[in-house]
């Protein structure tokens, strides 16, 4: 792993100078992440209070936790951060198209992990009958999690805005530039929805039938349209993103990319944390029914 | 144009070794996240396991924010910033999870 590559320091020689030698964004940015940690520690601290001696009554965690869909959407959490560090090396190499490609994966792993919180939301709501109103467990479950899912969801939008940004076109307005931009997001919105849509009843029905062919397809028969719709979506997205000449994006709009990657990263470390405090410490010390 | 910030600094490394570098430790991150669900079910002491489980944790988070948030090549001063918050917030963690944890903190309700 030790290559000069991975030793030498990070320099930003297309940035103003400043008097730190970071560039301004990027040191605020990391000020903000420094704030939200303590935002964060109060949430979780809060959640691990009323864990300590729960009233009578309280749900009992383990009984109601799905571990392995909350596993899984760990791990599609940490290959998000993945692709976002491949997208930042991408741009810092020039490379826009690597770079739109790397984001583009970030965020459809993003909105799988929102799906999954959703799925499990739903699920504690609906079968389990545990609300943010109804118990304590609920109320710092849901505000913990309900949060850190809200920046989950402003980290996409901020992704999908940073990939839509960087087909601006160089040099003049670039006729139809902001309309087609518009269109763009309204076509990865849609395939968002539909995707989200198709994979929730996917796992909804994987779960009461099991893994099986007959399940998958008989999901198929069901929902075929938001299935279809959703392949027709990212048809339309790889038709829209297809180069109309050169844009106004390079390695110089580094510097956003890394900002835009550092929030992403904070979100995934945050649910490193809750991952281990909220769901892996229930299983360390079961609750008593 | 579109410059490489890399092409055209003289002497700086090129990225591509980083590729590398974030694959292999999303491949560790993935693998820890796996002992992490393994070890739960094992029938060890539960100091032992909170241990293994919170030493297990702060090795994901420090892989991040190192290798994938670029603290690791970036300058000290990010790595002061960002660590007086996680401080912070980790402090008052500890303390009113110790606050609370006390026997004298425990509600007549939970008492048998």
């Amino acid at each position: 792993m030790s290559s000069p590559a991975a030793t030498a320091s990070l320099d930003h020689p297309l940035a103003p100078p400043t008097a730190t030698g970071i560039p301004n964004k990027k040191i605020l940015l990391w000020a903000f992440l420094a704030s939200d940690c303590m935002f964060f520690g109060t949430l979780i601290s809060t959640h691990l209070v009323y864990r300590l001696h729960p009233p009578p009554g309280n749900p009992v965690p383990t009984q109601i936790f799905n571990i392995e869909l909350t596993s899984f959407s760990t791990f599609i959490l940490l290959m998000s951060s993945l692709m976002m560090a491949l997208a930042v090396n991408a741009i810092h190499r020039g490379n826009l198209r690597s770079m739109r490609s790397s984001l583009l994966v970030t965020i459809l792993f993003g909105l799988i992990f929102l799906g999954c919180q959703v799925f499990e939301f739903n699920d504690f709501v609906f079968d389990k009958h545990v609300t943010i109103t109804n118990s304590i467990f609920g109320s710092t479950f849901f505000t913990l999690t309900g949060t850190h899912g809200t920046h989950v969801a402003i980290g996409v939008l901020w992704l999908a805005l940073m990939y839509i940004r960087s087909f601006k076109p160089a040099g003049a307005s670039g006729g139809g530039w902001v309309g087609r931009a518009v269109v763009h997001l309204l076509v990865f919105a849609a395939t968002a929805v539909l995707s989200l849509y198709s994979l929730y009843h996917l796992v909804h029905a994987v779960l009461a039938g099991g893994a099986a062919w007959a399940t998958v397809t008989g999901f198929l028969t069901a929902d075929l349209a938001p299935v279809l719709g959703a392949l027709a979506g990212l048809g339309a997205l790889r038709w829209l993103g297809r180069a109309h000449g050169p844009v106004d994006f390079d390695a110089r709009n580094a510097d956003d990319v890394e900002s835009m990657g550092l929030y992403w990263h904070f979100v995934d470390i945050v649910w490193i944390v809750i991952f281990t405090a909220v769901y892996l410490l229930e299983y360390v010390f079961p609750a008593a029914h | 144009m579109n410059p490489s910030l890399l092409s055209t600094v003289p002497g700086h490394p090129p990225a591509q070794g980083r590729f590398f570098v974030f694959v292999q430790i999303a491949m560790i991150l993935a693998i820890i996240t796996g002992l992490e669900l393994l070890i739960i079910f094992l029938p060890f002491p539960k100091p032992l396991l909170i241990g293994g489980l919170v030493l297990l944790s702060a090795v994901k988070f420090l892989f991040v924010i190192f290798f994938f948030m670029h603290l690791r090549w970036d300058k000290l001063l990010l790595t002061c910033v960002f660590f007086i918050g996680l401080v912070l917030g980790g402090g008052t963690l500890w303390a009113l999870v110790s606050l609370f944890g006390a026997t004298a903190s425990v509600p007549l309700s939970s008492l048998p």
